[in-house]
């Protein structure tokens, strides 16, 4: 399951996406929007999606993750819109037959989602609107 | 000749452009590299930005990709997800 969408996640379902009879564990990653930045309050939060990209670069992550860990399925969805503090941002669930692959692969994944997937984030502060920008890659 | 392109731009480009996408014509044969600093000639806000990256029709393009008529080229600053 790769998904970018406005609706809260239903992060069981998600879990239960990827369990197969295969695998012996699932690890979940679930990110979620936090009440300061760099010593700001936050108040709430918007997230931009260039949503053709944004899904073609999630679908080849999770490739690559399957490619280079073994694991069997992944699935990631990502939030877009308006969001409170406290609310689910991103959830990723890596299943494999052991827990090491899992948890590399999932760390994998949230780490190049937040290098190459085209979504950005706002928010708002105690110090007004903030475009939230990551660290380059071209 | 020129080619007429689709640009898109993203989040803070958005803002600094005014604008999420516009139909541009601009040289044949021109590269992302030529078109990057065509479009931070047209919004000097842009231009002082050291990070502008491309993708065109939904893919990292290098620098030396050639454009081609019709293409969508996105232009947008380092992403902030997860």
């Amino acid at each position: 399951m790769i998904r970018v969408q406005r609706e809260d996640i239903d992060v069981d379902a998600v879990l239960g996406s990827v369990k197969t009879s295969g695998s012996g564990c699932v690890v979940g990653f679930l990110g979620t929007v936090r009440e300061t930045s760099e010593g700001r309050a936050v108040e709430r939060m918007s997230v931009e999606v260039y949503e053709e990209m944004a899904e073609r670069q999630l679908s080849t992550i999770r490739d690559e993750a399957v490619e280079r860990f073994g694991v069997h399925q992944v699935s990631v969805v990502h939030r877009i819109g308006d969001l409170d503090v406290g609310d689910s941002i991103v959830y990723i669930a890596v299943s494999s037959g052991h827990r090491d692959e899992a948890f590399e692969a999932c760390r994998y994944v949230i780490d190049e989602l937040k290098e190459r997937v085209p979504l950005w984030k706002k928010e708002y502060t105690s110090d007004g609107e903030v475009w939230v920008e990551g660290e380059r890659r071209e | 000749m020129n080619l007429r392109i689709h640009v898109k731009y993203f989040a803070s480009f958005r803002d600094i452009t005014g604008r999420r996408e516009e139909v541009m014509e601009v040289p044949d044969g021109v590269t992302v590299e030529g078109l990057r600093e065509h479009v931070k000639g047209l919004y000097e806000r842009m231009a002082g930005r050291d990070q502008v990256l491309v993708a065109v029709n939904g893919v990292f393009a290098s620098l030396e990709t050639v454009v081609e008529e019709g293409d969508e080229v996105a232009f947008f600053p380092p992403v902030s997800g997860g």
